[in-house]
């Protein structure tokens, strides 16, 4: 078997997230070192808040203060902090029932270790140094053998409210392209293009990703096809893109390479963007050291017949 | 909802079955890779070609391998061109298989194909799954799903139902069982090992793996055709609960028992149970909250902690429940699937054989 082809891939966004004037609310609180809960219409109070009863889905908007003191109505011990947790040190995960409140927050607790924790033992908020309207605000709970700290009676009204947070969401991945897609990268980086062809109906599909899509079966038989092919259609691009070095206007084309019933698609150059047209024939240009051919350029020979290519557009 | 509650009160069946061995990782396949050889077997055990089917639905989440849109190139695996009548759900492939018992009932179509995969190996699952979470107040601190399981144990022991020796022998029964699953991929005597997240230890845990399953539905007379015992859907129905998790009783399932109670479960005891539990304590909870007695096979496959490959797991359990009723191994099964952090959402499907 070919050797697996792998490489590191890394999906990371930052998600961009309106708020409802409940969690607005709830997270400015804490900015503020306040928390907020939302009442509901049978009078029990929710921590943290939501915009809609749980049970009824009717609008809440009555908000409470509660205490930062609460108690843990469960708990888990994490000796191995993940990425992106609370604390990078070991600590617990608890579900903390708020004084005042009728349901838990779930956040982490700073503990020295795993057998100071029990259901039902009493904890406050540790705040976060610097604020700015987030979940993360509260940098934890610890253990606190005090009295339940006075609930404040705050209105829930703030000037400079927070109307969005920025979450930013970051995953690791190990990719490997399977096998149709190891043996057409593996020929790549010997300057062949090799597509795979569907024992059914015959078909050469390149890139090859490992099915033919009409007969749902394996394809599996290799064919070598280009390296010239017919322009069987393209555009012309004329933004910019960021961190690639083109100059616009450019061609953008797909080419159905000899031999293949599929078009890939690839850059056009060596010809004025204006010259480019359906049925130009086309070899691919390398540059030294790349796995795929660098762009498309004339191949001088007369343009492809429509009716060659007319089933590849 | 119950078949008698259905319009039109068409007879549905799982008519077939198939899974892949589920394995650690499979980097040398892609996912239509690993996908096809199921389909393939699952059209072979019924004799349809793809063009046969009437309606073909799928399940998987792009997340978990970081492909986007692997859906759309697992279609490819179907011969999807020129264009079948297909959906797809980003949930477990039960959710899939519920689309396509709805699509059956209204007569559109008589047979189905539902099939999923998730491929966990490209990935870290435990890290993927709090991209589900409540993005304002919970997925900010990134709590994995052995923590939040974790949580959930704890709340069970706390409540005095269940200790760590008896999380334990879930754990073993369902891999003692698995010995006689060829395509389990923990089985046997496994160690209980160190903590994960205490309480949870390792063995308390499903492994991580990739995986693959497909199911043929049949409607009345074509599902006898295609089938010498079809596996009757007598009922299927999924509830779910509130997000917040400190809102949920984390100790039972009241989601998971109406739905049941809706796909007429609780009408006659059933002989057979496929719970998915990906964790031993949510196990306990279900078998409370879904009234299974002792005299109730559970999890003869080993269930999800002998494997379970994200998005496929919950259609392997009503699979394994169908190919049971086929094989004459049981007359009345329940199959459950699970979808969301501690049991957050849950789907039952009541399943019976013609009487022998």
């Amino acid at each position: 078997m070919p050797e697996v082809l792998k490489a590191p891939l890394v999906v990371e966004f930052p998600f961009t997230r309106s708020l409802g004037p409940v969690q607005s609310a709830f997270l400015t609180g804490l900015r503020e070192r306040v928390v907020l809960g939302v009442r509901t219409g049978d009078g029990r109070t929710l921590v943290p808040p939501v915009e809609y009863d749980p049970v009824t889905a009717e609008e809440l908007r009555d908000l409470v203060e509660v205490a930062p003191t609460g108690t843990v109505t469960t708990w888990a011990w994490n000796h191995a902090p993940r990425r992106g947790q609370p604390l990078d040190t070991p600590f617990g995960w608890a579900l903390v029932r708020l004084d005042g409140a009728d349901t838990s927050l779930l956040h982490a607790l700073d503990a020295p270790g795993p057998d100071v924790l029990r259901t039902g033992m009493r904890v406050r908020i540790r705040w976060a140094a610097e604020r700015s309207g987030a979940i993360t605000d509260i940098a934890c709970f610890e253990p606190y053998d005090g009295d339940p700290a006075e609930s404040g009676a705050h209105s829930g009204e703030f000037e400079d409210t927070v109307t969005g947070i920025v979450a930013p969401a970051r995953l690791d991945y190990t990719y490997s392209p399977g096998r149709a897609q190891s043996a057409y990268l593996g020929a790549l980086s010997e300057r062949r293009t090799v597509g795979e062809r569907c024992p059914s109906c015959r078909k050469v599909y390149v890139p090859p990703r490992g099915a033919c899509p009409t007969c749902g079966v394996a394809t599996a038989e290799q064919v070598e096809v280009g390296p010239r092919g017919t322009v069987t259609t393209f555009c012309i691009v004329n933004i910019k893109a960021k961190n690639l070095d083109i100059e616009v206007p450019y061609v953008y084309a797909h080419i159905a390479l000899d031999g293949a019933d599929l078009a890939l698609h690839g850059r056009i150059g060596g010809i004025p963007y204006d010259q480019v047209r359906m049925g130009l024939r086309v070899e691919p240009v390398w540059t030294p050291g790349a796995r795929h051919p660098d762009h498309y350029r004339p191949t001088g020979e007369p343009d492809a017949d429509y009716e060659s290519y007319k089933e590849l557009l | 909802m119950t078949r008698e509650e259905a319009p039109g009160h068409r007879e549905i069946a799982v008519v077939a079955f198939a899974q892949t061995d589920h394995r650690r990782t499979s980097d040398e396949l892609s996912e239509v890779e690993m996908l096809m050889p199921v389909l393939h077997q699952v059209l072979d055990r019924t004799g349809l070609n793809t063009s046969d089917i009437g309606f073909t639905c799928s399940g998987s989440s792009d997340y978990l391998a970081g492909r986007a849109f692997s859906f759309t190139l697992a279609l490819d695996g179907v011969g999807a061109w020129p264009p079948i009548s297909e959906s797809h759900v980003e949930m477990d492939g039960a959710w899939a298989l519920y689309e396509a018992w709805t699509k059956l009932l209204t007569g559109d179509a008589d047979t189905a194909l539902v099939y999923s995969y998730g491929k966990s190996s490209p990935g870290s699952v435990r890290d993927v799954l709090t991209r589900q979470l409540d993005p304002y107040y919970v997925a900010p601190l990134w709590p994995d799903s052995v923590a939040l399981a974790a949580l959930q144990a704890q709340a069970l022991i706390d409540r005095g139902e269940t200790d760590e020796p008896a999380l334990a022998q879930v754990a073993a029964r369902n891999r003692a069982d698995a010995a006689a699953n060829s395509h389990a991929q923990l089985t046997g005597c496994v160690p209980q090992g160190e903590y994960v997240v205490r309480p949870l230890r390792t063995g308390d845990c499903p492994p991580v793996g990739d995986g693959a399953a497909a199911v043929i539905l049949a409607a009345g007379e074509r599902a006898r055709q295609l089938c010498a015992r079809p596996a009757w859907i007598r009922g299927i129905d999924h509830r779910i609960e509130a997000h917040g998790l400190g809102v949920r009783d984390l100790t039972d399932s009241p989601s998971a028992r109406l739905a049941a109670e809706r796909a007429g479960a609780f009408q006659r005891p059933v002989d057979t149970a496929e719970l998915h539990a990906p964790f031993t304590a949510q196990e306990m909870i279900l078998r409370k909250a879904l009234r299974l007695g002792d005299s109730v096979t559970v999890n003869p496959s080993g269930g999800a902690l002998a494997a379970n490959p994200m998005m496929a797991a919950g259609l392997i359990r009503i699979g394994e429940a169908a190919a049971r009723i086929h094989r004459g191994e049981s007359d009345r099964a329940l199959a459950h699937a699970t979808s969301g952090p501690c049991l957050q959402q849950n789907l039952v499907a009541v399943l019976e054989g013609d009487p022998r």
